[in-house]
This record gives structure tokens, sequence and C-alpha cells, in this order.
């Protein structure tokens, strides 16, 4: 990657008299209490159903699986953070992907979303905005497209609201200039959980006796969608290409896209089963280097769990299929945030051993591992060329499954028993993977 | 300065703009095509415009002796008919046409081809003729049956609709009630290599290589965005007839129609809400001991695979938002289809001043639908009655763009009207 210095172009922009920030322009996150004295979300108390997140939009770095430094545009979660000191933190803070928006249904979502600017690209004034994917009976407003709607100028904040009223695996992403901010970068997983977790304690579904603790993807009214650990799993792509000329200040390369980098949850293998998050090389280009790899892949179960994997796709270009060496099927039980159930209550869940997902598509996929023994195994691209970091062979769009022996001996009153093998304070460096 | 929301002081406004409207003329019919059972087609060379205005050459389907078209005319016939289709042939090299999903296609005249009769490169002194009974309502296609890696890229390519015999006396796509619509949009997906067409214009056929594949152009009905929400029959697009802006009020249901016509696989996102597909491939998706669409499930985003049809169903009243998505204040009367336990309810949030906002032309400057708010000069203007538009398009980003240009491609629009809006 060819070196460019910011300021150069900071000063070029100054000397014709172009304000970077809006006047009056400031960051401003929005978080009403929650008063209606109801209790949407099923928990038991009505004062807490108000879900107040605060994400920045900037650009920053990231490390590709074969060490490649990639110019992007992303997310920062700074939620909790004073206002004030929100620009400071946002600037080069772009995550890959996107921070991971999970609520539950009867949550109320306020999502101030704040544009802190493109610290590499001053000559850059994109607008901002956040598309809910998938969100039900959408207004324009909040659905995040520029043209029907608004965007959010540098130096400035505006907060999105989704009454969740529907479970299911949802996606989110920037919409404004959307083919080059999705290629860049802003894509994230979003979750939202059913109600059904929140019932009492030994509620009988229709034969299936819930338990305090259980989770289950849908409000399937039998326990069919129930699963003992679940993972977003979101489909990447990345043209290295287009990600350079970004950097470098070039035309874009819309109709030549070609993205030569597949990932999961923004890495390739093997960093995609590496639980810490990653600290990028930005130093190495002037830059600060900033954790901009925080969500891995590691899908880990005990033998006999059922594990949910929610799989989305925001490959800005390709449809994948993906399998596992599990020996086990995979069963679709839901498509479109939406339980595989037809409206005369037909079970439309079905098996395979291959996903075919495109962008824009989520899928939910329960594995049942009560037949698979204890071991490391392999979710992976059945396009096998995507097997591959760019040039790098053996990488690409893979991550492991890895499944515990069952403990000897649990009790319907003992909650069972999970190996982690996970430090979560561990953090290292992209691009050098410790493995 | 940050502006808090008010309901009221912007009907007047919207109500002169709605009157202005109704005196526009409205061209944005329903399917457009050619109705009955017997048709002529004319195989023929043109232009079409892509949607960055550049002239890409292209072969298309005629109306007998009217100009080539892309796609060919939309031939809507009834369930039971019996189908002519009669082929002339004005391109350099043999045509026929395949009709996927028919039942018995009968060809005669012509010169035996490898797929089916073809009408050879006679400017036009031989007529094929394609007969079939429509037996089963639904969407379908027809592209040409000869050196169709070729041809069908060039442009020879077209819908059918067949109507089902409960059809008009029940506006249904299907004989039941599951496919009841309001509307209909008609979203014949295909994409164009530039460089085939350029080789094409230019005579150098051995040269054509359609297996180092590269489109740059994505289209819906003929269109890319943002002539797809043109008016139809727009003078200065005289080989692309057709456009696609889908139009609904709250509460209806607006049936798609997709067609894969292409190459390449298409992850169709339409915004807004969820969709109910109802039917693949002109068969409802019906159980075998049930009745209608059974089957039918719900998806926010469509594939669409080459040479498949998908039906699907629309619906948006913007129920459990939170907030009265019309700005009512709590006595105020209710809309048709409103979500009542939402009435009155306060928008949610403070939006942010005008300074700090980049607006879209489609935004009227009010988050509430039917209604217009201030906007800063020159902004605003292309949503006249105050509805909620959303894009609907192909989810592989790279599709919506015009060659190297954003935006464009497969993209079209759907506008959510407040009611009293006319709607053909």
């Amino acid at each position: 990657m060819k070196r460019i210095r910011p300021y150069h172009l900071l000063s070029l922009l100054m000397c014709f008299g172009v304000a970077v920030v809006p006047v009056s322009a400031d960051i401003f996150s929005q978080c009403p209490p929650d008063t209606d004295g109801m209790d949407t979300d099923g928990d038991g108390d009505a004062g807490n159903d108000h879900v107040c997140l605060h994400v920045t939009a900037s650009d920053g770095f990231v490390n590709m699986a074969d060490g490649r430094l990639m110019y992007m545009f992303g997310f920062h979660d700074v939620t909790g953070l004073p206002d004030a000191d929100v620009m400071a933190d946002g600037m080069l803070g772009a995550e890959f992907p996107a921070p991971t928006i999970e609520v539950s249904e009867g949550q109320k979502l306020y999502l101030s979303l704040s544009n802190v600017g493109m610290m590499v690209r001053p000559d850059l004034f994109d607008a901002h905005t956040i598309h809910y994917h998938g969100f039900p009976e959408a207004s324009a407003i909040f659905d995040g497209v520029p043209g029907p709607s608004v965007s959010i100028n540098m130096g400035s904040s505006i907060t999105y609201f989704y009454n969740n009223v529907e479970p299911g695996t949802y996606m989110w992403h920037c919409h404004f200039e959307v083919t080059e901010h999705m290629q860049m970068g802003m894509l994230g997983n979003l979750v939202v959980r059913p109600i059904q977790n929140n019932l009492p304690n030994l509620t009988d579904l229709n034969g299936f006796t819930h338990q305090t603790g259980y989770t289950y993807a849908y409000n399937d009214g039998d326990g069919s969608t129930y699963y003992d650990v679940d993972y977003p799993i979101q489909l990447h792509s990345f043209d290295p290409v287009f990600h350079d000329a970004s950097f470098t200040v070039q035309p874009l390369p819309f109709a030549n896209m070609k993205d030569t980098y597949s990932m999961l949850n923004g890495r390739g293998y093997p960093d995609t089963v590496n639980t810490a998050e990653l600290l990028n090389t930005a130093d190495d280009e002037g830059y600060e280097a900033r954790y901009s790899q925080k969500v891995h892949s590691l899908i880990e179960a005990t033998e006999g769990d059922k594990i949910l994997l929610r799989v989305s796709s925001l490959s800005t270009t390709l449809f994948y299929t993906v399998t596992t060496t599990l020996g086990v099927p995979m069963k679709v039980i839901g498509r479109g945030a939406r339980l595989l159930r037809s409206a005369s209550g037909q079970d439309l869940s079905f098996e395979t051993n291959a996903l075919n997902i495109g962008g824009g598509e989520g899928l939910d996929v329960i594995i049942d591992t009560t037949d698979v023994g204890p071991g490391t195994y392999f979710l992976y691209t059945t396009n096998l060329n995507y097997l591959s970091n760019d040039t790098e062979d053996f990488g690409g769009m893979m991550t492991e499954i890895v499944i515990a022996a069952a403990p000897l001996a649990v009790t319907d009153d003992q909650p069972p028993v999970r190996l982690r093998r996970v430090d979560t304070t561990k953090r290292i460096r992209g691009g050098k993977p410790l493995r | 300065m940050r502006t808090h929301l008010h309901s009221k002081g912007t009907q007047f406004t919207v109500a002169v703009m709605a009157a202005l409207a109704l005196f526009a003329t409205d061209a944005y019919a329903v399917i457009d095509g050619l109705t009955g059972s017997t048709f002529t087609l004319s195989a023929k060379d043109g232009y079409v415009l892509g949607g960055d205005g550049l002239s890409i050459y292209t072969w298309g389907f005629a109306d007998d002796t009217g100009p080539m078209q892309y796609p060919g005319p939309t031939l809507i016939v009834n369930q039971g008919a019996l189908v002519t289709v009669s082929l002339k042939n004005y391109l350099p090299e043999p045509v026929s046409i395949v009709f996927p999903g028919q039942e018995g296609v009968t060809a005669t005249g012509g010169v035996a081809g490898q797929l089916t009769q073809e009408a050879p490169a006679d400017n036009g002194a031989t007529t094929v003729e394609y007969q079939f009974q429509a037996s089963e309502p639904g969407t379908y296609h027809y592209h040409s049956g000869t050196h169709m890696d070729l041809q069908v890229e060039m442009g020879l390519v077209g819908a059918i609709i067949v109507r089902p015999t409960e059809f008009p006396i029940d506006q249904w796509a299907y004989n039941h009630t599951d496919s009841a619509y309001d509307h209909e949009y008609l979203f014949l997906l295909t994409e164009m290599d530039y460089d085939v067409h350029l080789m094409a214009e230019f005579g150098l056929w051995d040269q054509i290589d359609t297996t180092t594949f590269h489109p740059v152009y994505w289209f819906i009905n003929g269109r890319n965005f943002p002539d797809t929400t043109l008016a139809a029959d727009t003078p200065w697009l005289p080989n692309q007839p057709y456009n696609c802006l889908p139009r609904m009020h709250p509460g209806e249901r607006l049936l798609l129609r997709i067609i894969g016509g292409g190459r390449d696989l298409h992850p169709f996102h339409p915004h807004g809400n969820n969709t109910t597909v109802i039917a693949k491939d002109a068969r409802l998706l019906q159980s075998p001991l049930g009745t209608g669409a059974d089957l039918a499930y719900s998806d926010y985003t469509i594939t669409s695979l080459p040479g498949q049809t998908v039906d699907a169903i629309f619906e948006w009243t913007g129920a459990q938002l939170g907030w009265d998505v019309y700005g009512h204040a709590p006595g105020d009367p209710m809309e048709p289809f409103e979500y009542a336990p939402d009435h009155g309810k306060p928008f949610p949030v403070i939006l942010p001043g005008q300074q700090e906002l980049t607006f879209g032309g489609g935004y009227s400057g009010s988050p509430f639908l039917g209604a217009a708010g201030d906007l800063p000069p020159g902004e605003g203007g292309l949503n006249v009655y105050g509805g909620f538009m959303y894009p609907w398009h192909s989810h592989a980003e790279n599709e919506i763009i015009n060659n190297d240009i954003f935006i464009g491609g497969m993209l079209s629009l759907l506008i959510i009207e407040p009611h009293g809006t006319p709607i053909p």
C-alpha cells in the first residue's frame, strides 16, 4: 500500500476555504427513559425496555488474514461514552464487521449514529445512514436510504428508533452510496431474540416444557427452535483493488469490482478462529493502531448441544454456498427473520448440507450434535476457490466447530457445563496470528 | 438548531401538491404488454440507452412492424387460450423462440434448428409459427432458442403472463384467493456485457466470447435506474417501453412477478417489509393435499435464479412502529388500515437540524406518511404526495451501478402513497 499524507489534503481543502465540519453541528446521542409502565419485553421489569446504543461512522484500517492492511469505512461502538469524547474515540475507529447488535423482542432500540468524518480522506464529505435490513413495516425515515430520507453529515448525530416486534436474524449496514460504503466494510450482524425466552419456568409449550434459561430462535410454540448456543455468522468479501483505490484517492472500480478476500464475520481463516480482538497495523502507515476486528467465528459447543447458526450475507458481489464436516445435516428453521412455517401452520423447515446465500439473505440453521463425537470440525464454503486469502491459499471463508465431550452427569436442575477455552482479555496484533 | 416535529401545519401544502399532481399525465400503468392470443414478433436490432446515457446495440423482439423492444413485448394471455406466436427474423443469423414452462408447444414453418423451428436470416420473408395452450396461469418468460448464449445476451427475451380463469372477476394471479392483489408489477431481471454488444455492433462476430461474461449493466424490464422510475413509453427511450415504479396504499396487496431473464442469480431485496413468496415457476406453493398457497413463506430477500419466475405478495401498513406513522394527535380520525394502538403516539426521537442533514430527493421534509415539512431550497420534490419511498433492488450491490457509475442498474422504487392518492 502506498502511503499518503492526509494533512496535505487537509491543508489543500483549507486553502480553498472548505469547512470540514458544519458550523453548528454537534454529537448528540438520545436515550429517553422507559416510562410507559409496560413490560414489553416480558422480563418482569416495566422500566427497562429501552435499549440505547451509540455508534460512530468513520474510516479506518483492517488486516486481512494474509496480513495485508486494508483501508476501510466502518462503524464503532461508543455506547456510554460522553458525547464530548465521541469524536476523538470514533475517528479511525472503523470496525469490521460492525459491532453486533443484539436486542430482545419487545425492546425499543434507540440507535444513535455519529458521523465523525474520514481522517484519511479529508477530501470526502460522505454522509452516513443505518439500514436495519429486514426490519418489518419499516418507515422511510428510519430505513436509512438516502434518496427517500435523510443522511447524517460529518460532525453530527442522528438517532434511529426501532420497536422490535419480530424476532430473528437481521443485518445492519450503511446505505449511503451503498455500493461503495458496503464494499468498504460498513456491515454487521443484528439479532432479535424472541419473547418466548422469557416464559415462566415450566411453561408447557404443546408438550415441550420450557425452563428458565432456555433459548429459542423464534416464538415457535413447541420448542422446535430450542438451541444451546448461537453464533451469528455473516459472510463478507472484499476487493483489495477497490479498497486501495479508495485509500490512494483514485477513481473507484465499480464495474470491475472483484472480491478476492472471502470472510466470515470480517476475517479469513485462520483469523476466524482467533477469539481475541485483533489490533490492526495502521501504525505502519502512520496512523494509530486500533482494535478493528472484534468478532470471531469459532463455534464451540458440547456434545449433544443444539447449535443455532444465524447465517447472513452482506457480500457486495457474490453468492456463496457453505457446508460443514460434522457429518450431520443442518436444519434450516428460519429465513428472512421468520420461522419457516406457513400461515396454515405447516412446518417448512428442511435439512440440507449446503446453504446457498446471496447478499442480503439470512438463514437460521440448527445443528443437532447428538450424533457428533468430540473434536474439531470445519464450516467452509464449497465455492472452493474462495478458500483463500487473496493469492494465499488455505484460508478464506472457513472456520472451526469445536465439539467438547459431554460432562459425565448432567441432571435437569443443573446448568449444562460449558467448556470455554476463550481468554477474552487476550488481544493480539492483526496479521500476525498466534496460531 | 434542533427542531421538534409537529404533526400539524403541513396538510395544506400536501393538499395543494396532491391537487396539482392530479392534473399531471400519469402513464404509470400496471403491467404493460400485448393482450389477446395471437401475436407476431419480429426479431430486429436497434439501440437501448443505459442509465448513464450510453447507446447499446441490442437485438430484441418487436411487436410485428413496431420498433425493436428490450425486453420483447409482454404477452398477456388467458388461461386455456390457444396462443399463436408468429416469428419473423430481420437479424443476421437464424432466430427461434422457446417458451419455458409451456406444455405441448408446436412449431411450424422455417428451418429445423437444434431446439425448435428457426426463422432464417431472410429479412422477415419466412414466418415460423409457435402454438401452445396456456394451460396453467402464472408468470413465464420466452427467449431465443437459437445461439442462446449470444442472442439472449443481445436482448431476445420477454415475459408472459397467463391470467387465471378467475380473472378478471377476481383480481388473482392464480385460481385462489391467496394470490389476490390490488396492484401487480413485473420485474424482469437481466444484465448485459457491454463488450459483447460493442463487438456485435462492429460485426466482429468471431471475436465475441460469451464465456468471459462481464456484465456492467443490470436491468429491470429493460431499463436501468433511474430510467426504471420514468413513465412507460417515454419518447426518449423508444426501444425500452416498460418502466418499473410500484406504488400502493397502506393495507393493499402488491404482487411482484419476478423473472430471472439473464444468466446470473440476483438477491432481490424489496425494502419496507418482508414479502410472502406464493408461487415459483408459475405454480402456487401448494402442498399435495392443500388448497391455495399453503406452503408460502416470508422472506426479506428473494433469490432470483436464471430462468426461474417467482410471485410474491408485499403488504405494508406501518403497524407496530411504536409511533403514529401519520403524525396524528390522539384525537385525530384514523386512517384506513392504521394500526390503532400506535394512534397519536409521538415521534420517538428528535431529528437533527437541517444543516446537519443531507436530504434525498424523495424526502418530503416530514417523517410522516402523507405529510410534508420544510426543506432547504432545492431539496426534495420527487415525492409529491408525501409517500414513503423504498428502493427495491439487487442486494448484489455491484449490480446497482450503470457501468462504472453509481447509482443505477437493477433498482426501482416502491412508493407507499397515502390514501386518496390516485394509482392507476
